[in-house]
């Protein structure tokens, strides 16, 4: 069996302190890193449910800063909430994704301003390939028969709470993974060596709010991605 | 214990001025001014002209009892869109900035709406966090902010230990609670509700409510002092067993179709019996 005493014991520890079976907390293997992009984000909300539920399982992890990340270190690179997407952040989303991490990527254009959106959407068609339609608001009427649920199918089927606003994907290459009243919200596709997975949805609120759901398939991304770091 | 009423309560045609002369006349002590639902208080009033709504309301013989403001059941604080979120929180500033400038002590808001669409852990946990900055901003002003129990209307704490957890979550003594013995309904009984929330009472609406009638079209469930269900000897009782001694603010949904100006007098009249406490 290939695993280092360490290593084994960093995944012992994970079983034990979080219900994370397979998630790797060895110090010197590579990291789970949520980047905050302040003011380039919409949702403080967003990032506080991915710190609030990393640090509730007692996952690793590390807020970064696009100025410093160390791509080589990262299995996972969290970005919450993304409107505004600076250089140096496309420069350590793809740095990521050419080392083989996996890359969440989250939305927050759904309730951008208009030249908001324009310019998300060019930075997510230029440098990553990524092609997204208008935000649509799921509650025109806030009606309240429709259902608020998104639905993810990868890693595990899930329901987590819409957002009132998505952002649905448009015709690519990838695997749908999410979907919301038939809108493809949840990308997964291979991207250099690693994977980026896209989220039109934010998951971060559904975290922050203490949806369990949306914990359980959080934990089970990142295990899955960490895996194949 | 002191007795106001809302200037939403004023007939519209009739003007502010005219107004106040007519809460003065029913004997009230002072006036609740609502920021957003009359003309001549909107968040487009300067300072200037708040002062002088301050100084109009001084020489009718009243004072300003606390500002009130419907404008959360627009932009709540709860709600998703950033921009909205940051509108309500203006709103809770601007009453803030207002209070100081009418001379009172004490603001109402509606501090979160659970809908379909926004859950109530999201609500929660929103509405904590708008607060404890404005919270901080009320105590650095000498103003105490009143969550109202708008239980039906609202969603969110309906019961009394829910409200009172919430409080606990906030833990800052510049947020309480603006109870309204009316908007109880038949989820629970007000003199509990005052029995449990005590000190942090900020502010008291006072109306009655039927309970055995629900909304119906534009029919209310909400109706003059003793006309409806609530247990009036039992919330006087509560008062009293608490010490609570501050305003009682008249809030009428229901206004009367002649003579409007009659309400005025009947609910001053009903409101220094529940006073005295001679039912």
């Amino acid at each position: 069996m290939g695993i280092t005493r360490r290593r084994f014991l960093g995944y012992t520890a994970g079983v034990v302190t979080a219900g994370l079976r397979g998630l790797p907390l060895d110090p010197t293997s590579r990291r789970y890193v949520l980047l905050d992009l302040d003011e380039h984000g919409c949702f403080r909300e967003s990032v506080s449910g991915y710190e609030s539920a990393l640090t509730s399982a007692g996952v690793r992890w590390m807020p970064g800063d696009a100025r410093w990340i160390s791509p080589a270190r990262c299995a996972v690179l969290i970005v919450p909430a993304a409107l505004e997407i600076p250089p140096p952040v496309v420069r350590v989303i793809m740095s990521c994704l050419q080392t083989g991490a996996s890359v969440i990527l989250e939305s927050g254009a759904g309730f951008a301003a208009d030249r908001d959106y324009r310019a998300h959407r060019v930075a997510l068609r230029d440098y990553l390939q990524v092609h997204i339609e208008m935000p649509v608001d799921l509650w025109p009427d806030n009606s309240s028969q429709r259902i608020p649920y998104v639905d993810y199918t990868w890693p595990r089927p899930a329901k987590v709470r819409d957002f009132s606003r998505v952002v649905p994907l448009g015709r690519q290459t990838g695997e749908v993974i999410a979907r919301v009243d038939g809108l493809p919200v949840g990308l997964r596709r291979a991207s250099g060596r690693g994977r980026l997975i896209f989220l039109g949805s934010p998951l971060g609120p559904a975290l922050w709010a203490g949806d369990a759901e949306a914990r359980r398939w959080l934990f089970d991304c990142l295990r899955t991605a960490g895996e194949q770091a | 214990m002191k007795k106001a009423i809302g200037d939403n309560m004023i007939p519209k045609e009739w003007g502010f001025e005219k107004g106040l002369e007519l809460v003065k006349q029913a004997g009230f002590d002072g006036i609740e001014l609502w920021l957003g639902d009359v003309p001549w208080f909107q968040m487009s009033t300067a300072d200037s002209e708040v002062r002088e709504l301050r100084r109009k309301v001084e020489n009718a013989g009243l004072v300003v009892s606390n500002v009130s403001t419907g404008l959360h059941w627009a932009s709540p604080l709860s709600a998703r869109d950033p921009k909205v979120r940051a509108q309500a929180v203006r709103i809770v500033e601007r009453e803030i900035e207002t209070a100081v400038l009418l001379g009172t002590d004490a603001i109402l808001l509606v501090a979160g709406l659970v809908t379909p669409e926004v859950p109530y852990n999201e609500v929660y946990q929103r509405c904590l966090e708008a607060l404890r900055p404005l919270g901080e901003k009320a105590a650095r002003s000498g103003v105490r902010i009143g969550c109202e129990n708008c239980n039906a209307e609202q969603r969110f704490l309906i019961s009394p230990r829910e409200f009172w957890q919430f409080l606990n979550d906030m833990n800052s003594p510049a947020v309480g609670i603006h109870l309204d013995v009316g908007n109880i309904h038949d989820t629970g009984f007000a003199e509990q509700w005052i029995e449990i929330h005590g000190p942090r009472i900020t502010r008291i609406h006072v109306k009655d409510v039927m309970t055995k009638r629900g909304r119906c079209g534009d029919q209310s469930v909400y109706t003059n002092l003793f006309l409806g269900d609530n247990n009036w000897p039992a919330i006087r009782g509560a008062m009293t067993k608490v010490g609570y001694d501050g305003w009682l603010v008249a809030e009428m949904e229901a206004r009367y179709r002649y003579a409007p100006d009659q309400q005025f007098y009947d609910t001053a009249r009903a409101m220094d019996r529940l006073i005295s406490g001679r039912f």
